[in-house]
Protein backbone atom coordinates (compact mmCIF):
# COMPACT_ATOMS: atom_id res chain seq x y z
CA UNK A 1 0.00 0.00 0.00
CA UNK A 2 3.39 2.24 0.54
CA UNK A 3 2.42 3.99 3.07
CA UNK A 4 5.41 5.54 5.28
CA UNK A 5 5.27 5.36 9.34
CA UNK A 6 8.89 7.11 9.88
CA UNK A 7 10.36 5.54 7.30
CA UNK A 8 9.51 2.35 7.54
CA UNK A 9 7.00 0.94 4.54
CA UNK A 10 4.50 -1.24 5.46
CA UNK A 11 4.76 -2.84 2.28
CA UNK A 12 8.32 -4.85 1.70
CA UNK A 13 8.29 -4.83 5.08
CA UNK A 14 12.32 -5.77 6.23
CA UNK A 15 12.03 -6.85 9.91
CA UNK A 16 15.93 -6.28 9.90
CA UNK A 17 15.45 -2.65 9.86
CA UNK A 18 14.56 -0.60 13.01
CA UNK A 19 11.43 1.92 12.80
CA UNK A 20 12.44 5.23 13.90
CA UNK A 21 10.21 5.63 16.86
CA UNK A 22 9.39 9.75 17.49
CA UNK A 23 5.81 9.20 18.68
CA UNK A 24 3.09 6.95 19.45
CA UNK A 25 1.37 8.33 15.94
CA UNK A 26 -1.03 5.85 13.85
CA UNK A 27 1.79 5.47 11.47
CA UNK A 28 4.13 4.87 14.05
CA UNK A 29 2.41 1.83 15.17
CA UNK A 30 1.21 0.63 12.10
CA UNK A 31 4.86 0.16 10.93
CA UNK A 32 5.73 -1.45 14.12
CA UNK A 33 2.73 -3.78 13.97
CA UNK A 34 4.01 -4.13 9.78
CA UNK A 35 7.56 -5.09 10.96
CA UNK A 36 5.71 -7.30 13.89
CA UNK A 37 3.92 -9.38 11.39
CA UNK A 38 7.03 -10.93 9.46
CA UNK A 39 9.38 -11.20 12.53
CA UNK A 40 10.90 -14.30 12.96
CA UNK A 41 14.96 -14.26 13.96
CA UNK A 42 15.39 -13.72 17.17
CA UNK A 43 17.43 -10.48 16.12
CA UNK A 44 14.21 -9.18 14.70
CA UNK A 45 12.24 -9.59 17.87
CA UNK A 46 15.27 -7.83 19.46
CA UNK A 47 14.06 -4.88 17.39
CA UNK A 48 10.86 -5.28 17.93
CA UNK A 49 11.78 -5.15 21.51
CA UNK A 50 13.48 -1.95 21.22
CA UNK A 51 10.44 -0.50 19.56
CA UNK A 52 7.62 -1.19 21.71
CA UNK A 53 10.09 -0.22 24.35
CA UNK A 54 10.11 3.14 22.67
CA UNK A 55 6.41 3.41 22.42
CA UNK A 56 6.27 2.68 26.15
CA UNK A 57 9.21 5.18 27.20
CA UNK A 58 7.34 8.07 24.85
CA UNK A 59 4.10 7.42 26.15
CA UNK A 60 4.78 7.21 29.72
CA UNK A 61 6.79 10.57 29.34
CA UNK A 62 3.03 11.74 28.04
CA UNK A 63 1.38 10.26 30.96
CA UNK A 64 3.67 11.86 33.49
CA UNK A 65 2.66 14.94 32.22
CA UNK A 66 -1.07 14.95 31.70
CA UNK A 67 -3.68 12.50 31.88
CA UNK A 68 -5.04 10.84 28.97
CA UNK A 69 -6.77 7.53 28.82
CA UNK A 70 -6.53 6.72 25.40
CA UNK A 71 -2.29 7.43 26.26
CA UNK A 72 -2.79 5.16 29.65
CA UNK A 73 -4.34 2.33 27.59
CA UNK A 74 -1.83 2.61 25.01
CA UNK A 75 0.52 2.49 27.25
CA UNK A 76 -0.54 -0.35 29.02
CA UNK A 77 -0.99 -2.48 25.34
CA UNK A 78 2.73 -1.72 24.62
CA UNK A 79 3.81 -2.90 27.70
CA UNK A 80 1.87 -6.27 26.95
CA UNK A 81 3.12 -5.89 23.09
CA UNK A 82 6.81 -6.20 24.64
CA UNK A 83 6.25 -8.81 26.69
CA UNK A 84 4.65 -11.07 24.14
CA UNK A 85 7.27 -9.99 21.92
CA UNK A 86 9.64 -11.36 24.65
CA UNK A 87 7.85 -14.66 24.71
CA UNK A 88 7.81 -15.42 20.93
CA UNK A 89 4.48 -13.99 20.31
CA UNK A 90 5.00 -10.98 17.98
CA UNK A 91 1.96 -11.51 15.92
CA UNK A 92 -0.29 -11.24 19.04
CA UNK A 93 1.78 -8.27 19.71
CA UNK A 94 0.98 -7.00 16.31
CA UNK A 95 -2.82 -7.51 17.11
CA UNK A 96 -3.03 -5.71 20.45
CA UNK A 97 -1.07 -2.87 18.92
CA UNK A 98 -3.96 -2.58 15.60
CA UNK A 99 -6.37 -1.86 18.10
CA UNK A 100 -4.92 1.68 18.34
CA UNK A 101 -5.09 2.80 14.67
CA UNK B 1 12.36 -2.75 29.99
CA UNK B 2 11.93 -5.81 31.87
CA UNK B 3 9.77 -7.50 34.58
CA UNK B 4 10.66 -7.62 38.03
CA UNK B 5 10.48 -11.34 37.49
CA UNK B 6 12.82 -11.37 34.61
CA UNK B 7 14.87 -8.93 36.23
CA UNK B 8 15.29 -10.94 39.15
CA UNK B 9 16.15 -13.91 36.65
CA UNK B 10 18.84 -12.19 35.19
CA UNK B 11 20.52 -10.70 38.35
CA UNK B 12 20.47 -13.09 41.27
CA UNK B 13 23.28 -15.58 41.15
CA UNK B 14 23.66 -17.08 44.14
CA UNK B 15 23.86 -21.16 44.77
CA UNK B 16 19.96 -22.34 43.86
CA UNK B 17 19.60 -19.78 41.40
CA UNK B 18 18.80 -19.80 37.75
CA UNK B 19 21.37 -17.66 36.96
CA UNK B 20 23.35 -18.72 39.26
CA UNK B 21 23.56 -22.31 37.73
CA UNK B 22 23.89 -20.58 34.57
CA UNK B 23 26.75 -19.04 35.28
CA UNK B 24 28.39 -22.18 37.16
CA UNK B 25 28.94 -23.85 33.86
CA UNK B 26 31.35 -21.72 32.42
CA UNK B 27 35.05 -21.00 33.87
CA UNK B 28 35.53 -17.94 35.07
CA UNK B 29 38.32 -15.74 35.98
CA UNK B 30 38.83 -15.92 39.84
CA UNK B 31 42.49 -14.38 40.31
CA UNK B 32 45.13 -13.12 38.85
CA UNK B 33 47.78 -15.29 38.68
CA UNK B 34 50.31 -13.01 40.70
CA UNK B 35 47.85 -12.96 44.04
CA UNK B 36 48.93 -16.54 44.64
CA UNK B 37 52.09 -15.84 43.73
CA UNK B 38 54.24 -18.87 44.86
CA UNK B 39 54.13 -22.36 46.61
CA UNK B 40 52.79 -22.10 50.30
CA UNK B 41 52.74 -18.47 49.89
CA UNK B 42 49.46 -16.51 52.41
CA UNK B 43 46.00 -17.64 51.37
CA UNK B 44 43.69 -15.22 49.85
CA UNK B 45 39.88 -14.55 49.49
CA UNK B 46 37.42 -14.14 47.69
CA UNK B 47 33.86 -14.12 47.04
CA UNK B 48 32.23 -15.43 43.59
CA UNK B 49 28.30 -16.06 42.93
CA UNK B 50 28.05 -15.27 46.43
CA UNK B 51 29.84 -18.32 47.91
CA UNK B 52 33.34 -17.20 49.90
CA UNK B 53 36.05 -19.01 49.41
CA UNK B 54 39.89 -19.12 49.85
CA UNK B 55 42.85 -19.76 47.22
CA UNK B 56 45.87 -21.27 47.69
CA UNK B 57 48.96 -22.36 46.08
CA UNK B 58 50.29 -25.21 47.64
CA UNK B 59 53.92 -26.85 47.79
CA UNK B 60 53.53 -28.18 44.47
CA UNK B 61 52.32 -25.44 43.06
CA UNK B 62 48.99 -26.61 42.23
CA UNK B 63 46.22 -23.55 43.05
CA UNK B 64 42.89 -25.10 45.28
CA UNK B 65 40.44 -22.71 45.99
CA UNK B 66 37.85 -24.06 48.79
CA UNK B 67 34.95 -23.01 50.74
CA UNK B 68 36.52 -20.09 53.70
CA UNK B 69 35.35 -21.87 56.19
CA UNK B 70 36.83 -25.08 57.77
CA UNK B 71 33.77 -27.64 58.07
CA UNK B 72 34.51 -28.44 61.81
CA UNK B 73 33.88 -25.21 63.67
CA UNK B 74 33.12 -23.03 60.67
CA UNK B 75 36.24 -20.91 61.12
CA UNK B 76 37.82 -18.50 58.69
CA UNK B 77 40.60 -21.01 56.18
CA UNK B 78 41.95 -17.66 56.01
CA UNK B 79 43.84 -17.49 58.83
CA UNK B 80 45.03 -20.81 57.51
CA UNK B 81 48.88 -22.35 57.70
CA UNK B 82 49.75 -22.88 54.02
CA UNK B 83 52.11 -26.07 54.33
CA UNK B 84 53.06 -29.27 53.09
CA UNK B 85 50.29 -29.69 50.54
CA UNK B 86 47.53 -28.33 52.31
CA UNK B 87 45.88 -25.79 54.13
CA UNK B 88 45.69 -26.07 57.79
CA UNK B 89 43.11 -24.26 60.10
CA UNK B 90 44.97 -23.17 63.09
CA UNK B 91 41.99 -23.44 65.50
CA UNK B 92 42.38 -27.31 65.64
CA UNK B 93 44.51 -28.41 62.91
CA UNK B 94 42.17 -29.99 60.18
CA UNK B 95 44.07 -29.36 56.81
CA UNK B 96 42.68 -29.79 53.67
CA UNK B 97 44.46 -30.72 50.19
CA UNK B 98 43.76 -28.57 46.60
CA UNK B 99 40.83 -30.82 46.24
CA UNK B 100 39.11 -30.31 49.66
CA UNK B 101 40.13 -33.56 51.20
CA UNK B 102 40.91 -33.83 55.03
CA UNK B 103 44.91 -34.95 54.95
CA UNK B 104 45.30 -34.45 58.45
CA UNK B 105 43.12 -34.38 61.75
CA UNK B 106 45.54 -34.11 64.71
CA UNK B 107 42.40 -33.58 67.41
CA UNK B 108 40.63 -36.78 66.51
CA UNK B 109 42.13 -40.14 67.36
CA UNK B 110 43.29 -41.66 64.21
CA UNK B 111 41.79 -44.91 65.16
CA UNK B 112 38.41 -43.28 64.08
CA UNK B 113 39.22 -42.58 60.89
CA UNK B 114 36.96 -39.20 61.26
CA UNK B 115 39.61 -37.68 58.64
CA UNK B 116 38.86 -39.42 55.65
CA UNK B 117 35.26 -39.35 56.04
CA UNK B 118 35.56 -35.18 55.53
CA UNK B 119 35.65 -32.83 52.61
CA UNK B 120 35.42 -29.31 52.36
CA UNK B 121 33.92 -27.84 49.21
CA UNK B 122 36.45 -27.28 46.73
CA UNK B 123 36.30 -25.78 42.87
CA UNK B 124 38.36 -27.09 39.91
CA UNK B 125 40.82 -24.34 38.88
CA UNK B 126 43.35 -23.61 35.65
CA UNK B 127 46.12 -21.36 35.18
CA UNK B 128 45.61 -19.76 32.00
CA UNK B 129 46.59 -16.01 30.78
CA UNK B 130 47.78 -14.99 33.62
CA UNK B 131 44.59 -15.90 35.72
CA UNK B 132 43.72 -18.68 37.80
CA UNK B 133 40.36 -19.66 36.49
CA UNK B 134 37.17 -21.48 38.05
CA UNK B 135 34.79 -23.96 37.61
CA UNK B 136 32.02 -24.06 40.30
CA UNK B 137 29.57 -26.05 38.43
CA UNK B 138 29.00 -29.88 38.42
CA UNK B 139 31.37 -32.16 38.22
CA UNK B 140 29.69 -34.05 34.89
CA UNK B 141 29.78 -30.79 32.95
CA UNK B 142 33.63 -29.72 33.07
CA UNK B 143 33.20 -26.90 30.18
CA UNK B 144 36.50 -26.46 27.57
CA UNK B 145 38.54 -22.96 28.70
CA UNK B 146 37.30 -20.06 26.09
CA UNK B 147 39.95 -19.74 23.59
CA UNK B 148 40.25 -15.96 23.73
CA UNK B 149 42.86 -14.21 22.24
CA UNK B 150 44.45 -12.24 25.21
CA UNK B 151 45.10 -15.54 27.09
CA UNK B 152 47.05 -16.35 24.06
CA UNK B 153 49.50 -14.07 23.63
CA UNK B 154 52.38 -13.79 25.44
CA UNK B 155 52.51 -12.34 28.38
CA UNK B 156 54.89 -8.96 27.16
CA UNK B 157 51.66 -8.54 24.85
CA UNK B 158 49.35 -7.88 27.71
CA UNK B 159 48.18 -6.21 30.98
CA UNK B 160 45.14 -7.18 32.83
CA UNK B 161 43.66 -5.46 35.86
CA UNK B 162 40.89 -6.79 38.49
CA UNK B 163 38.58 -4.02 40.42
CA UNK B 164 35.85 -4.17 42.43
CA UNK B 165 32.60 -2.85 40.99
CA UNK B 166 29.39 -1.91 43.80
CA UNK B 167 27.14 -2.93 41.33
CA UNK B 168 25.06 -5.82 39.94
CA UNK B 169 27.48 -7.98 37.07
CA UNK B 170 24.64 -6.96 34.35
CA UNK B 171 24.58 -3.16 34.79
CA UNK B 172 28.33 -3.09 34.33
CA UNK B 173 27.99 -5.37 31.69
CA UNK B 174 25.17 -3.14 30.02
CA UNK B 175 27.64 -0.48 30.18
CA UNK B 176 29.97 -2.06 28.28
CA UNK B 177 28.03 -3.03 25.20
CA UNK B 178 26.34 0.39 25.37
CA UNK B 179 28.23 2.21 22.40
CA UNK B 180 26.03 5.64 22.72
CA UNK B 181 27.13 6.33 25.98
CA UNK B 182 30.79 6.83 25.17
CA UNK B 183 29.94 10.21 22.77
CA UNK B 184 28.56 11.88 26.31
CA UNK B 185 30.45 10.23 29.15
CA UNK B 186 33.92 9.39 27.91
CA UNK B 187 34.03 12.95 25.67
CA UNK B 188 36.20 16.14 26.06
CA UNK B 189 33.53 19.33 26.00
CA UNK B 190 34.92 20.12 22.57
CA UNK B 191 34.01 17.15 21.12
CA UNK B 192 30.83 16.82 22.82
CA UNK B 193 29.93 20.53 21.18
CA UNK B 194 31.08 19.86 18.20
CA UNK B 195 33.75 22.53 17.79
CA UNK B 196 34.54 24.19 14.51
CA UNK B 197 38.43 23.66 16.39
CA UNK B 198 37.50 20.02 17.18
CA UNK B 199 36.58 19.03 14.01
CA UNK B 200 39.51 20.99 12.35
CA UNK B 201 42.09 18.52 14.89
CA UNK B 202 40.19 15.17 13.96
CA UNK B 203 39.44 15.26 10.33
CA UNK B 204 42.43 13.97 9.54
CA UNK B 205 43.14 11.80 12.18
CA UNK B 206 44.33 8.17 11.33
CA UNK B 207 42.31 7.25 14.70
CA UNK B 208 38.81 6.33 13.30
CA UNK B 209 37.06 6.98 16.83
CA UNK B 210 38.63 10.81 17.22
CA UNK B 211 37.30 11.13 13.55
CA UNK B 212 33.97 9.95 13.24
CA UNK B 213 32.54 8.54 16.46
CA UNK B 214 32.12 11.81 18.33
CA UNK B 215 30.56 13.20 15.51
CA UNK B 216 27.53 11.56 15.10
CA UNK B 217 25.36 11.04 18.46
CA UNK B 218 22.64 9.02 17.43
CA UNK B 219 24.10 5.73 15.60
CA UNK B 220 22.14 2.97 14.22
CA UNK B 221 22.58 -0.79 16.07
CA UNK B 222 22.47 -4.14 14.15
CA UNK B 223 22.92 -7.16 16.39
CA UNK B 224 23.16 -10.59 15.24
CA UNK B 225 23.40 -13.96 17.27
CA UNK B 226 26.27 -16.22 16.97
CA UNK B 227 28.00 -19.16 18.23
CA UNK B 228 29.38 -17.29 21.29
CA UNK B 229 26.58 -14.98 21.73
CA UNK B 230 26.18 -11.63 20.18
CA UNK B 231 28.15 -9.37 17.49
CA UNK B 232 26.81 -5.98 18.20
CA UNK B 233 28.04 -3.63 15.17
CA UNK B 234 27.39 0.27 15.35
CA UNK B 235 27.06 2.52 12.50
CA UNK B 236 27.59 6.33 12.16
CA UNK B 237 28.04 7.95 9.06
CA UNK B 238 31.67 8.71 8.02
CA UNK B 239 32.02 10.56 4.79
CA UNK B 240 29.15 11.15 2.39
CA UNK B 241 29.67 7.37 0.59
CA UNK B 242 30.61 5.61 3.67
CA UNK B 243 29.93 4.70 7.30
CA UNK B 244 32.13 4.20 10.41
CA UNK B 245 31.29 0.35 11.80
CA UNK B 246 32.46 -0.53 15.26
CA UNK B 247 32.02 -3.71 16.20
CA UNK B 248 31.79 -5.09 19.89
CA UNK B 249 31.54 -8.90 20.70
CA UNK B 250 28.79 -10.30 23.99
CA UNK B 251 30.74 -13.38 24.78
CA UNK B 252 28.74 -15.54 26.78
CA UNK B 253 28.71 -15.31 29.70
CA UNK B 254 29.73 -12.35 30.54
CA UNK B 255 32.60 -11.57 28.54
CA UNK B 256 33.35 -8.12 26.07
CA UNK B 257 35.32 -6.55 23.81
CA UNK B 258 35.87 -2.83 22.77
CA UNK B 259 35.77 -2.43 18.94
CA UNK B 260 40.02 -2.37 17.79
CA UNK B 261 41.72 -0.79 15.40
CA UNK B 262 43.98 -2.12 13.27
CA UNK B 263 47.51 -1.11 14.44
CA UNK B 264 46.05 0.12 18.21
CA UNK B 265 45.93 -2.57 20.99
CA UNK B 266 42.90 -4.14 21.68
CA UNK B 267 40.87 -4.05 24.82
CA UNK B 268 38.35 -6.48 26.65
CA UNK B 269 36.75 -6.82 29.75
CA UNK B 270 35.00 -10.34 32.02
CA UNK B 271 32.74 -9.18 34.54
CA UNK B 272 32.11 -11.44 37.03
CA UNK B 273 29.11 -11.83 39.81
CA UNK B 274 30.65 -11.42 43.10
CA UNK B 275 27.14 -11.77 44.61
CA UNK B 276 24.42 -9.90 43.81
CA UNK B 277 24.93 -6.39 44.37
CA UNK B 278 29.03 -6.43 43.39
CA UNK B 279 31.26 -7.58 40.47
CA UNK B 280 34.60 -8.23 39.56
CA UNK B 281 35.82 -6.17 36.52
CA UNK B 282 38.38 -7.35 34.47
CA UNK B 283 39.92 -5.46 32.28
CA UNK B 284 42.49 -6.95 29.62
CA UNK B 285 44.11 -5.02 27.11
CA UNK B 286 46.50 -6.65 24.33
CA UNK B 287 48.86 -6.40 21.33
CA UNK B 288 48.74 -9.44 19.30
CA UNK B 289 51.64 -8.46 17.50
CA UNK B 290 54.18 -7.10 19.58
CA UNK B 291 55.11 -5.88 23.34
CA UNK B 292 52.59 -3.39 24.55
CA UNK B 293 54.25 0.13 24.06
CA UNK B 294 55.42 2.57 26.06
CA UNK B 295 52.47 5.04 24.89
CA UNK B 296 50.35 1.78 25.70
CA UNK B 297 52.06 1.55 29.32
CA UNK B 298 51.39 5.27 29.76
CA UNK B 299 48.05 4.81 29.37
CA UNK B 300 47.53 2.35 31.75
CA UNK B 301 49.85 4.02 34.27
CA UNK B 302 48.37 6.95 34.10
CA UNK B 303 44.73 5.44 34.24
CA UNK B 304 43.44 7.55 31.02
CA UNK B 305 41.49 4.42 29.36
CA UNK B 306 39.97 1.32 30.32
CA UNK B 307 42.43 0.71 33.62
CA UNK B 308 42.29 2.09 37.02
CA UNK B 309 44.36 1.94 40.06
CA UNK B 310 43.28 0.18 43.07
CA UNK B 311 43.83 -0.61 46.63
CA UNK B 312 46.11 -3.84 46.24
CA UNK B 313 44.61 -5.94 49.02
CA UNK B 314 40.34 -5.31 48.04
CA UNK B 315 41.03 -3.93 44.28
CA UNK B 316 38.58 -1.30 45.16
CA UNK B 317 39.68 1.77 43.01
CA UNK B 318 41.23 4.65 44.10
CA UNK B 319 38.56 6.89 42.86
CA UNK B 320 35.45 5.17 44.61
CA UNK B 321 32.21 6.59 45.90
CA UNK B 322 33.53 7.52 48.81
CA UNK B 323 35.62 10.15 47.25
CA UNK B 324 32.73 11.05 44.47
CA UNK B 325 35.80 9.18 42.07
CA UNK B 326 37.80 12.51 42.87
CA UNK B 327 35.63 14.64 40.75
CA UNK B 328 37.37 18.23 39.53
CA UNK B 329 34.44 20.04 38.88
CA UNK B 330 36.21 23.01 37.21
CA UNK B 331 37.28 20.30 34.79
CA UNK B 332 33.89 19.50 34.13
CA UNK B 333 33.39 23.19 32.97
CA UNK B 334 36.36 23.07 30.56
CA UNK B 335 37.17 19.88 29.77
CA UNK B 336 35.64 16.84 29.81
CA UNK B 337 32.76 16.16 30.50
CA UNK B 338 32.62 14.33 33.61
CA UNK B 339 35.38 16.03 35.15
CA UNK B 340 36.57 12.24 36.55
CA UNK B 341 39.77 11.27 35.08
CA UNK B 342 39.37 7.84 33.13
CA UNK B 343 37.06 5.66 31.64
CA UNK B 344 37.07 3.41 33.79
CA UNK B 345 36.09 5.88 36.78
CA UNK B 346 33.82 7.66 34.76
CA UNK B 347 31.93 4.29 33.36
CA UNK B 348 31.67 2.98 37.35
CA UNK B 349 30.96 5.89 38.68
CA UNK B 350 27.58 6.45 36.56
CA UNK B 351 27.10 2.48 36.91
CA UNK B 352 26.91 3.00 40.76
CA UNK B 353 25.18 5.93 40.78
CA UNK B 354 22.57 3.53 39.35
CA UNK B 355 22.46 1.98 42.59
CA UNK B 356 23.48 -1.82 43.22
CA UNK B 357 21.08 -3.57 41.71
CA UNK B 358 18.84 -1.02 39.37
CA UNK B 359 15.48 -1.60 38.85
CA UNK B 360 14.66 -2.11 35.21
CA UNK B 361 11.01 -2.01 35.34
CA UNK B 362 11.67 1.60 36.23
CA UNK B 363 13.81 2.44 33.02
CA UNK B 364 12.73 4.01 29.75
CA UNK B 365 14.60 2.41 26.71
CA UNK B 366 14.44 3.36 23.21
CA UNK B 367 16.22 2.12 19.75
CA UNK B 368 19.67 3.23 20.66
CA UNK B 369 19.30 0.78 23.74
CA UNK B 370 18.88 -2.57 21.17
CA UNK B 371 22.44 -4.31 22.01
CA UNK B 372 21.39 -3.81 26.05
CA UNK B 373 17.96 -5.33 24.87
CA UNK B 374 19.70 -8.23 22.91
CA UNK B 375 22.62 -9.28 25.80
CA UNK B 376 19.31 -9.51 28.43
CA UNK B 377 16.93 -11.71 26.18
CA UNK B 378 20.07 -13.93 25.02
CA UNK B 379 20.83 -14.51 28.55
CA UNK B 380 17.47 -15.38 29.61
CA UNK B 381 16.70 -17.49 26.71
CA UNK B 382 20.30 -19.39 27.83
CA UNK B 383 19.21 -19.82 32.10
CA UNK B 384 15.51 -20.57 30.57
CA UNK B 385 17.26 -23.26 28.17
CA UNK B 386 19.35 -24.90 30.92
CA UNK B 387 16.20 -24.89 33.18
CA UNK B 388 14.85 -27.20 30.67
CA UNK B 389 18.14 -28.90 30.65
CA UNK B 390 19.78 -27.84 27.59
CA UNK B 391 23.52 -27.23 28.11
CA UNK B 392 24.93 -24.00 27.37
CA UNK B 393 27.04 -24.83 23.78
CA UNK B 394 29.54 -22.50 23.95
CA UNK B 395 30.88 -23.66 27.58
CA UNK B 396 31.87 -26.97 25.38
CA UNK B 397 33.12 -24.93 22.23
CA UNK B 398 36.19 -23.25 22.97
CA UNK B 399 37.16 -22.35 20.05
CA UNK B 400 34.02 -20.31 19.32
CA UNK B 401 35.52 -17.66 21.14
CA UNK B 402 38.41 -17.22 18.77
CA UNK B 403 37.37 -13.68 17.55
CA UNK B 404 38.80 -9.81 17.56
CA UNK B 405 36.07 -6.73 17.98
CA UNK B 406 36.96 -4.38 14.61
CA UNK B 407 36.15 -0.64 14.15
CA UNK B 408 36.38 0.59 9.96
CA UNK B 409 34.58 2.53 7.24
CA UNK B 410 33.24 0.74 4.70
CA UNK B 411 31.20 2.26 1.51
CA UNK B 412 27.53 2.09 2.67
CA UNK B 413 26.42 -0.77 0.36
CA UNK B 414 28.77 -3.02 2.22
CA UNK B 415 27.11 -4.84 4.78
CA UNK B 416 29.81 -4.85 7.92
CA UNK B 417 29.75 -8.47 8.54
CA UNK B 418 30.95 -9.37 4.83
CA UNK B 419 33.38 -5.68 5.06
CA UNK B 420 34.91 -6.96 8.03
CA UNK B 421 34.75 -10.77 7.68
CA UNK B 422 38.99 -10.65 8.00
CA UNK B 423 39.23 -8.77 10.74
CA UNK B 424 37.26 -10.04 13.49
CA UNK B 425 39.15 -13.10 13.85
CA UNK B 426 41.91 -13.49 16.20
CA UNK B 427 45.44 -14.56 14.84
CA UNK B 428 47.70 -15.12 17.27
Amino acid sequence: MGLTGNGARIDGVNPAHIVAVRDFSSETLMAIAAHLDVSTDFEHLVYREAELDAVWSLSGFTLSQTQDSAVARLHEAAHRAHDLVGEGRPREAAALLRKFF
Amino acid sequence: MLSHEENHLLTHTKPGTPAGAYFRRYWLPALLAGEVPAPDCPPVRLRILGEDLIAFRDTQGRVGIVDEFCPHRRASLFWGRNEECGLRCVYHGWKFDTTGACIDMPNEPPEYGFDNKVRITAYPTREYGGLIWIYMGPTEHVPELPKLEWARVPETHRYISKRFQETNFLQAIEGGIDSSHSNFLHASVEAFRVTDDYVEKVKNSSNLRARYHLLDKAPRFTVKKTDYGLVIAVRRNAEEDTYYWRLTQFLLPSHTMIPYQKGLSIHGHCWVPRDDETCWVWTMSWNPDAPLSEEEWKAIREETFVHARVEPSTFRPLRNKDNNYQIDRSRQQTESMTGIHGFAAQDQALQESMGPAVDRTRERLGTSDTAIIAMRRLLLQEIRALQENQEPAAAHHGDVYWVRSASLVLKREVPFDEGARDLTVAEV
